[in-house]
């Protein structure tokens, strides 16, 4: 399997007549672009808004980031935004530093996100180093208007379809660079690359919600009705799995956090020079003892039947999956698989309480990337993108309306007082994170 | 210009020694002992401003009131900042440093700092609540251990950064935060680094230490018809051993143990029997070793049919400073040499 991404460099976004990429000036046609937004009748009302780096603007509630590509021979998100077909071969065109942001008008929920594109609250995302074309929309999807939980099908699915709309703005051009990634099959590898440590790559994407409409998809499936199955990175990086709408923001795996996704990229670049890298085993994170304690059966299962030597594990997600991730770990060193986790923490705003909800003495390698409960206070901001009050009013994981002794989190002048748990993909668990976590 | 304030006892605060262990509190206008080189580290913008004295026994034995007349003394006073010690390995200090300081916090909710050497006691009664910086074992280390609390003080006092409890070189609150790597390391390479160590079987450091206490658990209670059919052996680490402790077992931070024959005794006689324990006074175990070693009166119930027998060994080791994981290896040892006789009944003495 060979997957090529044509990198396009995006160093300014504007609105114009023709949507183009034009010396590294990607133009909008602003009106072309949300006509394919309202393609589904659902949304009322939708806006354009670009958001740079040092600009001083504050997003919020961010619902997913995605990042605008085309696919040379087929489409970006098979079985979600088109008909079901394999990913992870074939070329790729990706308009780099460029992300679709989806934002909600006026509501927000548990899942939703905060970023800063300045200022003291940029270092805690990502997406403020990105240029962002925000879709801020509204819809009519009343049943969830005010549900703390909430699908944001609608909007998700219009980011999609807004992102491949930018994306084929470069489908016919030269990519100035590309970026390639291939791996023979596991039988069919050189005496030098089997003589390597091998190495899977164990994924627990966010798939605790019973009903549908919640989860991380794969290939449009909902990932809470599959077992631990095998697969090639390359599908990953190609559109296979798209984000949900589920967990606290700063543990989230972005739809744009996939396609990119760090810690595939790293995995790769050591295979044969240190590592021998099997691929991916996709599992998944569920609610109940058995489904948790099965999954991580099957995925040592799986890594033994392929000969790994090694394994890293990563969750989207804390709290309840932390059992999931810790017996996934247990598994794959009670199968003699030497295995490296990675994670966020809950340690909470005083920093005393226990890191994971369980902990075995067998996960004795991890890498943290952050507190989800750390208290984040940020000064006004110019201008705002979305609705300010939805981080109070709307139950944001990291947002309250009433606290006791901190009052709202959003002030009369525009400051706000949050958790870590509602920085969109703060934590970046996905690989990118430069934070780490230090006894005090 | 901010204010501080520093405790300290009866011998850094130049009333006497041991003859004055039980001072009440006193304090004093300008600086005493230690606070003269506080003063110094702390540089122009922070002055120590008063010193307290108390006796180490007083606030042992009278912990509350002793407090309550401290923090009398404080409430009219202005300090942006409190100090205690340093304590070095000095247990009574090290505990009063550590209570004063928490109570400090408390009342004043302003930041309160000490410092002791590992092996002091007071280290883990107070870490979680006071910043405990890592203090030498003797007054030796004073310059150096003022040093390090001054120059956190000053830290402090002028909002700057403050680093992790091993990068500051205090004792580990039990409180973690996130940070950020000032190198820019990202997760996905620190992953691979420390998966390439554990594959090839190198030293790495996970960044999740998982530390589960290991609880054994109580066994249940004899009766005391099981117990007049069981022979009873003494375990102490109280330090009790033939004189010229003929094992060599220190005096402090143990990593030896010893067992003694007393199958032909009766009672443990001083002169013949004595303590090496350094973390207490030793007046009256050496004047009689059965107040810690209590073979006379076992003998009694023995006589008495309350128990079968006395153990044919006495075993002994010294608990102050001794780690967690030397004092597990030896209960360990000593436990496995009762089992193998199938002794089923134990005093386990501490002093």
């Amino acid at each position: 399997m060979k997957l090529e991404i044509g990198n396009f460099y995006v160093k300014d976004i504007i609105f114009g007549s023709s949507t183009q990429f034009k010396e590294g000036v990607l133009t909008i046609n602003k009106e072309e672009a949300l006509s394919l937004v309202r393609e589904d009748e659902a949304i009322t009302e939708a806006d354009l808004i670009i958001a740079k780096p040092g600009d001083e603007i504050r997003i919020v509630p961010v619902k997913e980031a995605i990042e605008p590509r085309c696919k040379i021979d087929g489409s970006i998100f098979p079985g979600v935004t088109s008909d079901l077909a394999p990913a992870g071969n074939g070329k790729v065109h990706a308009l780099k530093n460029s992300n679709v942001l989806v934002v909600g008008k006026h509501w927000g929920g548990f899942q939703d996100g905060l970023i800063d594109m300045s200022g003291e609250g940029a270092k805690y995302t990502l997406f403020s180093q990105l240029l962002n074309i925000c879709l801020v929309a509204d819809t009519d999807e009343d049943f969830e208007k005010n549900e703390q939980q909430k699908k944001n099908k609608a909007l998700r699915w219009a980011g999609m379809r807004l992102a491949e709309y930018i994306g084929n703005a470069v489908r016919d051009l030269t990519p100035e660079d590309t970026e390639v990634y291939e791996l023979d099959a596991i039988t069919k590898r050189s005496a030098e690359v089997n003589s390597l440590p091998s190495v899977v790559f164990v994924m627990q994407p966010q798939s605790q919600m019973e009903e549908s409409g919640y989860n991380d998809l794969v290939y449009g499936w909902d990932a809470n009705h599959m077992l631990p199955t095998y697969m090639h990175p390359n599908e990953i990086l190609d559109g296979a799995v798209i984000s949900g709408s589920f967990m606290p923001s700063s543990s989230k795996w972005s739809t744009y956090d996939f396609q990119n996704f760090p810690m595939i990229k790293r995995l790769y670049k050591e295979h044969g020079k240190t590592l021998n890298f099997l691929g991916v085993i996709m599992s998944n994170l569920n609610v109940a003892l058995e489904q948790k304690e099965r999954s991580a059966q099957f995925v040592a299962q799986i890594a033994s039947s392929l000969g790994a030597d090694s394994a890293v594990v990563a969750e989207e997600g804390y709290g309840n999956p932390d059992a999931d991730f810790i017996a996934c770990i247990v598994a794959l060193e009670d199968a003699g698989i030497k295995t490296i986790g990675l994670t966020n923490e809950c340690t909470g705003r005083d920093g005393a309480s226990q890191s994971l909800v369980t902990l075995d003495k067998k996960a004795n390698a991890i890498v943290s990337c952050g507190n989800v409960s750390q208290l984040i206070k940020l000064s006004p901001m110019k201008t705002v993108i979305g609705e300010l009050e939805s981080l109070a009013r709307d139950g944001l994981s990291g947002g309250w309306d009433n606290d006791e002794i901190l009052g709202s989190s959003v002030k009369a002048d525009g400051s706000i007082i949050m958790e870590n748990n509602a920085m969109f993909c703060g934590d970046q668990v996905a690989g990118w994170s430069t934070k780490t976590m230090r006894e005090f | 210009m901010k204010k501080g304030i520093l405790y300290v006892n009866q011998f850094f605060g130049q009333i006497g020694g041991e003859e004055m262990a039980d001072a009440k509190p006193q304090i004093k206008e300008g600086l005493v002992g230690p606070a003269m080189e506080l003063d110094k580290q702390l540089g122009e913008q922070i002055e120590i401003t008063h010193t307290i004295i108390c006796g180490d026994n007083y606030m042992g034995s009278n912990q509350d009131e002793a407090l309550a007349e401290i923090m009398d003394f404080l409430k009219d006073k202005e300090m942006d900042i409190f100090f205690a010690g340093p304590a070095f390995r000095a247990g009574r200090y090290g505990f009063a440093c550590g209570s004063v300081c928490k109570e400090v916090q408390k009342q004043f909710n302003i930041p309160a700092l000490t410092s002791m050497n590992e092996e002091n006691p007071g280290v883990d009664m107070y870490k979680t609540d006071v910043v405990i910086f890592k203090g030498g074992a003797s007054a030796a280390a004073m310059r150096k251990d003022i040093k390090a609390i001054a120059d956190y003080a000053k830290k402090i006092l002028n909002n700057e950064e403050l680093l992790s409890a091993d990068e500051e070189g205090y004792f580990t609150r039990g409180k973690r935060s996130q940070i950020w790597l000032s190198d820019k390391t990202n997760a996905a390479d620190r992953v691979i680094d420390m998966l390439l160590k554990k594959v090839n079987d190198q030293h790495y450091e996970t960044e999740l230490p998982i530390n589960i206490a290991e609880k054994v658990q109580i066994a249940p209670a004899l009766t005391a018809d099981q117990l007049s059919n069981m022979h009873v052996a003494i375990v102490t680490s109280g330090g009790i051993v033939p004189v010229g402790n003929p094992d060599r077992i220190q005096s402090a931070s143990a990593t030896k143990w010893g067992k003694y024959d007393i199958s032909k005794l009766n009672d443990l006689v001083s002169g013949e029997y004595m303590t090496i324990h350094a973390g207490f006074d030793p007046a009256a175990a050496n004047a009689d070793p059965d107040v810690i070693v209590p073979l006379d009166a076992l003998r009694a119930y023995q006589t008495e049919g309350k128990i079968k027998g006395v153990y044919k060994y006495f075993y002994s080791t010294v608990g102050t400073g001794t780690t967690q994981a030397e004092a597990s290896r030896m209960g360990k040892e000593i436990a496995a040499e009762l089992l193998a006789d199938n002794i089923k009944a134990v005093i386990l003495i501490s002093t």
